[in-house]
């Protein structure tokens, strides 16, 4: 276990910005926080580190209790969203800084800050001031100099958040790599949650300075535990219904109750439904997934890949459903706002209703 | 800000008005200074430049400000440290109080020195005489030059990204060493800026050193307060020749103020590219 907090703890006057935070981190994991701003994970991160102290709780490091010890005892690698290089020293000098402080030998340091120019794809760029780099190139120094100590944790918060979006998709993959290659156990915060899927092993929502839940990014997408996690990652079409048995009543239709939904038995519940998993069609016998009824198409937009259509229901109470069609599906269906469609469901997923908690 | 060439004949008298004050205020003394003193050729003014207590009272001016120039840069940048980054009861009071030396008449901050130091004063030395000898010369160029460096590095220390520091931290850097390889290194220019104003402010202080240090011949006595004794003596030759030397390391020093200005700017304008 590479990172385990018991019960963290930090408050602003009365405010708890981050609460009773307990989470355990596996080595050579890549966990990613995924939060909106002011959810509390830059604090946590911060926290970790060693930059702020806590109210109360514990942080293990490596199997080594630092709750109490300054930032410069605790061997982390902190990568800020604005790069936060030493401005007069060049690339190498800021990569070579950790080495420099710990005294390694010369030759080391040359060989180590080398290799890891040459990791980070700046071999030739090591005498350049940071002010004579892109951001993406300046970012990519500061993460070569978070790593260049070998230090127990790489802690990276919001490191992406101020590079444009092609550069973004570039140093993605970039991290992705090297992590993977030197598999150094990870924490890394975004408030994006394209990011926080493709780059995690198990993602954690963070709201209020609380961990919600956490997860494979998959899992969290498709089977969350909370309405929250439900709405925050992607779209959900959220359908008020009742589980009985070995059924899920929703309006007037009857879908057989998903696996593992046995503990709602008998409960209001709220059926999540992902755009891409809902089916129109012409007539209903088309539909392979489940029939949830007949609809009238509201609006076709155009994003991109996917065709975005919203669709309402014939039942009154039920609010409108966001569909997403492969553009193979637009093109045979031919829909047009106000045609009448049959609605059908691929997959479906169920949470409680009225509340956060399973 | 756009600049225009002056077109109508106010704006024509603007610039005019500007040009001759400056003209009259600050050129023509310079221009008297070096024609006096140079009246007679160059040898008069070497030669009385190299009277015994002319060379003394130079080298009681150099060190004095020397000494001033240390002290006041690195209590300047303790005191802008302080003043930015710490949090204390009294804080306001202290920034109150930097800026007293601008404020308070170099003659009175000589006599209150004279006042505290002297033999019935509150700290009245015991070991060694303060008030009439060059430890006083050099508290009072101190106490005037006390708040170009403080006044200079804060505002540098205040704008300066913490997360570079924190970023030291967390790799295993000493707040000490922090300060010395991180922070240093972007106050720099301020410091350096503070240095040349003190400079400045310790090298032509008159009233203060002439009240504490009673103008010693020999002793006490400063280049500003010979020039001062000369005059008094009708040795205009003398009074010339040390107005010059000290209004040429004046001029030395603005050329050194620009430059580093200069240099500053510029590191500036690269840096925000």
């Amino acid at each position: 276990m590479s990172i385990k907090l018991e019960n963290v703890t930090k408050a602003y006057g009365i405010q708890a910005v981050v609460e009773n935070f307990s989470l355990e981190i596996e080595t050579g994991e890549l966990f990613v926080l995924l939060g909106a701003s002011g959810s509390g994970k830059s604090t946590l991160l911060r926290l970790i580190a060693g930059l702020i102290p806590l109210e109360k709780g514990r942080i293990e490091l490596d199997g080594r209790d630092v709750t109490n010890l300054p930032p410069q005892a605790r061997n982390t690698g902190f990568v800020f969203q604005n790069y936060s290089l030493f401005r007069h020293m060049t690339a190498a000098q800021n990569i070579e800084f950790g080495l420099d402080i710990r005294h390694l030998p010369r030759a080391e340091r040359e060989r180590r800050v080398n290799d890891l120019l040459h990791l980070i794809g700046l071999d030739d760029l090591g005498g350049r001031l940071p002010s004579q780099l892109s951001g993406g190139q300046q970012q990519r120094v500061a993460l070569a100099r978070a790593l260049a100590y070998e230090p127990s944790v790489l802690l990276l918060d919001e490191p992406f958040g101020a590079l444009d979006v092609k550069i973004r998709a570039q140093l993605r993959q970039n991290l992705l790599d090297i992590q993977r290659e030197l598999k150094v156990t990870t924490i890394l915060v975004t408030h994006d949650q394209d990011e926080a899927f493709e780059l995690a092993d198990r993602i954690g929502i963070i709201e209020g300075g609380k961990l919600l839940e956490v997860g494979a990014p998959s899992e969290l997408y498709r089977r969350p535990q909370t309405r929250f996690t439900a709405t925050f990652l992607g779209v959900a079409n959220l359908l008020p219904g009742k589980r009985n048995g070995t059924h899920v009543y929703v309006g007037e239709a009857t879908l057989s109750a998903p696996p593992n939904s046995d503990h709602l038995s008998g409960k209001p519940v709220e059926l999540l439904v992902r755009p891409e998993e809902v089916e129109l069609a012409l007539h209903a016998e088309n539909l392979r997934g489940q029939l949830i009824g007949r609809g009238i198409v509201q609006h076709i937009g155009f994003a991109g890949p996917l065709e975005r259509v919203t669709v309402r229901l014939d039942d009154p109470n039920s609010p409108p459903l966001q569909v997403l069609l492969s553009p193979d599906e637009a093109r045979s269906l031919a829909i047009q706002p106000n045609n009448a469609v049959w609605i059908g469901l691929r997959d479906y997923h169920l949470l409680p209703a009225n509340g956060n908690q399973t | 800000m756009r600049e225009i060439r002056p077109r109508t004949p106010v704006q024509w008298l603007l610039v005019l008005a500007a040009l001759l004050y400056a003209g009259v205020l600050l050129l023509a003394p310079i221009f008297a200074i070096v024609q006096k003193a140079l009246a007679n050729g160059l040898q008069p003014v070497i030669d009385s430049l190299s009277e015994a207590n002319v060379l003394h009272a130079l080298q009681v001016t150099f060190w004095m400000t020397i000494a001033a120039v240390i002290i006041n840069t690195i209590m300047g940048v303790v005191i802008a440290w302080v003043l930015t980054r710490q949090q204390f009861r009294g804080k306001r009071f202290l920034n109150l109080l930097v800026d007293i030396p601008f404020v308070f008449s170099p003659v009175i901050a000589g006599y209150t020195l004279i006042v505290l130091f002297g033999r019935t004063g509150w700290f009245a030395p015991t070991a060694f005489p303060i008030v009439f000898s060059l430890p006083g010369v050099l508290i009072a160029s101190t106490f005037v030059s006390l708040p170009f460096v403080a006044r200079e590095v804060g505002p540098v220390l205040g704008s300066l990204d913490r997360e570079p520091e924190e970023a030291a931290y967390t790799i295993g850097a000493s707040r000490w060493l922090t300060f010395r390889r991180v922070v240093l290194p972007g106050i720099w220019p301020g410091i350096l800026y503070g240095v040349v104003l003190t400079l400045a402010r310790a090298l032509g202080e008159f009233g203060a050193v002439a009240v504490v240090g009673g103008g010693i011949e020999g002793q006490t006595e400063t280049a500003t307060m010979f020039v001062f004794r000369a005059l008094n003596d009708r040795n205009e030759v003398g009074a010339y020749s040390m107005s010059l030397l000290l209004g040429l390391v004046a001029i030395l020093v603005l050329i050194l103020m620009r430059l580093v200005r200069h240099n500053t700017v510029t590191t500036e304008v690269v840096n925000n590219e």
